[in-house]
């Protein structure tokens, strides 16, 4: 970026604020500050979350300004845009000079105007050419000499795309911003619960259904853990993707495993598995007492079951594995007649607890859980112009930061009487203290030929 | 292991008085031998390090190790000990002497030396001291991944190279407010402060890019506004204003000085202060 003076027209000052480096800092410390905010309050939680915590006054603050959703808002919106055309404006400002200087190498006629270090002498007689060249070599790597008569320059440059570094460096953050707007207005996310076996075309965005256009079935889904209620060790869903929908067996099929850290892409759309959670069976085994007599039944969910002898029916409400601390329940309702149904939890472990309703009395046998499967499902055109910031981010790093920009040139004249002087010339615009070693140790080197 | 861990701390602490002594008697062999021992104190702690990481190796193992190389090699990658509270705190602790003598070599003597090494000593003290869970625990299926390793440790290295910057800013304003012989230069001080902010910096950006990378293969997202997210972006554009404050802006001294102490209080807050916030990254000890 750029240091230029703002002129006299408006609109080379607007121009001169924009490429201001001053702007960028200030963008820099503002966009600190608004991101401490985000970090320390609560993000995207429903308002009561803000009044009960801060406040009636304070939490409608909030919530209305935006502080809530502070990465949506204009608070952090704003400076973000404003500094990617800060960077834009300085990209543009300063491009073209640093490509010009970087694919201009360093020539024997521009390297004898660099600034003076150092002169040197050589005694009566001794041509330094060859021992200068050889400690060029050794100190600099590779030499370029140009001869004209009576003289000849030996000169090195390290470093010369290194005016491109940050210009890479601020390219990739463009890449990375841009990325994340694409992803923010093109891409998509949702959740998809699945069930053993269960099938679906569709996943939920926000509460709405959206179309996968293909159709996803989870044909096994595992959770181990390290030890019983511990930390869970690995999920596992074995996936079946079908993209002919209305021929299951005559389209695209693409078995897959996903697990965490190892997702599955499909159609377009990538699933991560992202949770899991555990449902009741479709079937809970009721024991019925009437009297003396004990009859074990199957008993399916939702659905009303006349008991034997034809009283009465029942049916299984809810399933509950843990019902406050009582172990696993079902919630029942029976119906005797006309009268309304009676509604009642039945728990597998307190079998004492339950009370006789009409001439029943009901025991649970068993209520089995099934775990189920629940994958994030993204779709975002913005994550291979991410990827190409990170990628430009590193080579701009190391241009910009560890390659720095050093010419040397060594002049050496004769002199019509045979006496050889030299001057070491030499600059360094942003690494002095790495130049100044190498300057006292070429000037060592240069020396030691030298006992003059 | 916490014995050869307890030395370490003791040789820190041992290091950091040598170093301020060397330095107020002037004793060029005080401080070779504070420098000495420093490396000595490493060494102890590297041992600490590797033997932890053969233990949860050899626990996730168990009795049958994966037969296939391969297989072995990715199992020791994911052991690496850096997947709880006081892993990070035994690593932070390790990566400030080894930062210092690797890459601020000339410079680590005195009393930045003295600050490093108590930095490291306090960090040790912490995880020892500090009610932390010293128990090896298997990983969660989200800590499985490759990027964990290379994620932590270019993190915990960035954030080193970021405290020297910090021990010198330090050293800097003392200087600046009251100027004494014992302390380094100015102009060397502040060159210093440049020099392990590019560093840190640019580690930094590594850790935040591996992160973004492993979120985005764990999650599905490469960022999430998740508040240590929020930290380190915060501290990230700290030292990206601090540089170009620096390089273009020509601000040197005292004001670079602040900046690194702030951000170095911003790196402060993005380690120790999230775990009191609600966040994917809280260590769950």
């Amino acid at each position: 970026m750029s240091t230029t003076k703002s002129q006299a027209q408006p609109k080379s000052r607007l121009w001169g604020w924009l490429t201001s480096i001053r702007l960028t800092v200030h963008l820099l410390l503002i966009l600190a500050a608004v991101a401490i905010l985000g970090a320390v309050l609560p993000q995207e939680q429903p308002a009561e979350v803000y009044l009960s915590r801060f406040g009636d006054t304070w939490g409608a603050v909030i919530w209305r300004s935006g502080l809530a959703n502070i990465y949506f808002s204009i608070w952090f919106l704003a400076p973000v845009c404003l500094l990617a055309l800060n960077i834009l404006a300085c990209l543009i400002h300063g491009l073209p000079r640093a490509w010009r200087r970087s694919f201009t190498p360093l020539s024997g006629e521009a390297a004898l105007t660099l600034p003076q270090r150092a002169r040197l002498q050589w005694p009566r007689g001794t041509d330094p050419r060859e021992a200068v060249a050889g400690i060029w070599r050794r100190e600099l790597g590779r030499t370029r000499r140009q001869a004209w008569p009576g003289n000849e320059v030996f000169y090195h440059e390290t470093g010369r795309f290194r005016p491109l570094g940050p210009y890479l460096v601020h390219l990739a953050l463009l890449f990375i911003l841009a990325g994340g707007l694409i992803g923010k207005f093109w891409g998509i996310e949702g959740s998809l619960p699945l069930t053993r076996g269960g099938t679906a075309q569709s996943f939920l965005v926000g509460g709405a259904e959206v179309p996968l256009g293909f159709q996803v079935r989870l044909d096994r889904f595992q959770v181990q853990f390290y030890e019983e209620g511990g930390i869970p060790k690995e999920f596992r869903s074995d996936l079946t993707f079908t993209k002919n929908i209305k021929n299951p067996q005559g389209g695209r099929e693409l078995r897959a495993t996903c697990r965490v850290n190892e997702p599955v892409s499909f159609g377009g759309f990538t699933f991560y598995q992202a949770s899991y959670g555990t449902q009741p069976e479709d079937q809970v085994r009721l024991q019925v007492i009437q009297g003396s007599r004990r009859e074990s039944l199957q008993v399916p969910l939702h659905q009303w079951l006349t008991l034997p002898g034809g009283e009465a029916q029942i049916m299984v409400i809810k399933v509950e594995g843990n019902l406050q601390g009582y172990g696993p329940a079902v919630q029942l309702a029976y119906k005797s007649g006309p009268e309304h149904p009676l509604i009642f939890w039945v728990l597998k472990d307190h079998q004492d607890m339950q009370e006789q309703i009409g001439p029943y009395r009901f025991a649970l046998e068993s209520a089995n859980f099934q775990f189920y499967s629940v994958f994030q499902v993204n779709r975002d055109p913005g994550v291979p112009w991410v990827y190409l910031g990170f990628l430009l981010l590193l080579p701009g790093f190391y241009l910009a930061f560890f390659r720095p920009h050093q010419c040397w040139a060594l002049v050496l004249e004769e002199s019509p009487q045979g006496d050889w002087q030299g001057r070491l010339l030499g600059s360094s615009p942003r690494a002095r203290e790495d130049f100044d070693l190498r300057q006292t140790r070429l000037l060592e080197e240069l020396k030691k030929g030298t006992p003059s | 292991m916490s014995q050869l861990l307890g030395v370490a701390m003791l040789i820190y602490l041992g290091v950091a008085i040598i170093l301020v002594m060397a330095e107020l008697w002037s004793s060029p062999l005080m401080q070779r031998a504070g420098r000495g021992l420093l490396w000595a104190g490493l060494a102890l702690h590297s041992g600490a390090l590797i033997g932890r990481w053969y233990a949860s190796y050899r626990m996730a193992a168990g009795p049958a190790p994966p037969p296939v190389f391969l297989e072995k090699l990715r199992l020791v990658i994911l052991q690496a000990p850096l997947s709880n509270y006081y892993d990070s705190l035994v690593f932070f602790s390790w990566c400030l002497p080894a930062m210092g003598l690797l890459a601020f070599r000339r410079h680590l003597q005195g009393w930045l030396g003295a600050i490093v090494a108590m930095l490291a000593c306090l960090l040790l003290a912490k995880a020892s001291f500090g009610g932390v869970n010293a128990n090896i625990q298997p990983l969660m299926p989200a800590l499985k991944s490759n990027w964990l390793l290379i994620h932590v440790v270019v993190c915990f290295l960035g954030y080193a190279a970021l405290t020297v910057a910090f021990g010198a800013a330090l050293l800097y304003l003392i200087q600046d407010y009251s100027p004494r012989e014992a302390l380094p230069a100015l102009p060397m001080l502040d060159r210093l402060i440049y020099r392990a902010a590019i560093l840190g910096f640019f580690l930094l950006t590594f850790g935040i890019l591996t992160g973004a990378v492993w979120a985005e293969t764990a999650w599905g997202k490469y960022w999430s506004w998740d508040p240590k997210e929020d930290a380190s972006l915060v501290t990230w554009l700290i030292y990206a204003a601090l540089l170009h404050a620096r390089r273009l802006k020509g601000w040197q001294g005292r004001r670079i000085a602040w900046l690194a102490v702030l951000g170095f209080l911003a790196i402060i807050f993005t380690y120790f202060g999230v775990n009191y916030l609600q966040s994917m990254h809280a260590y769950m000890t």
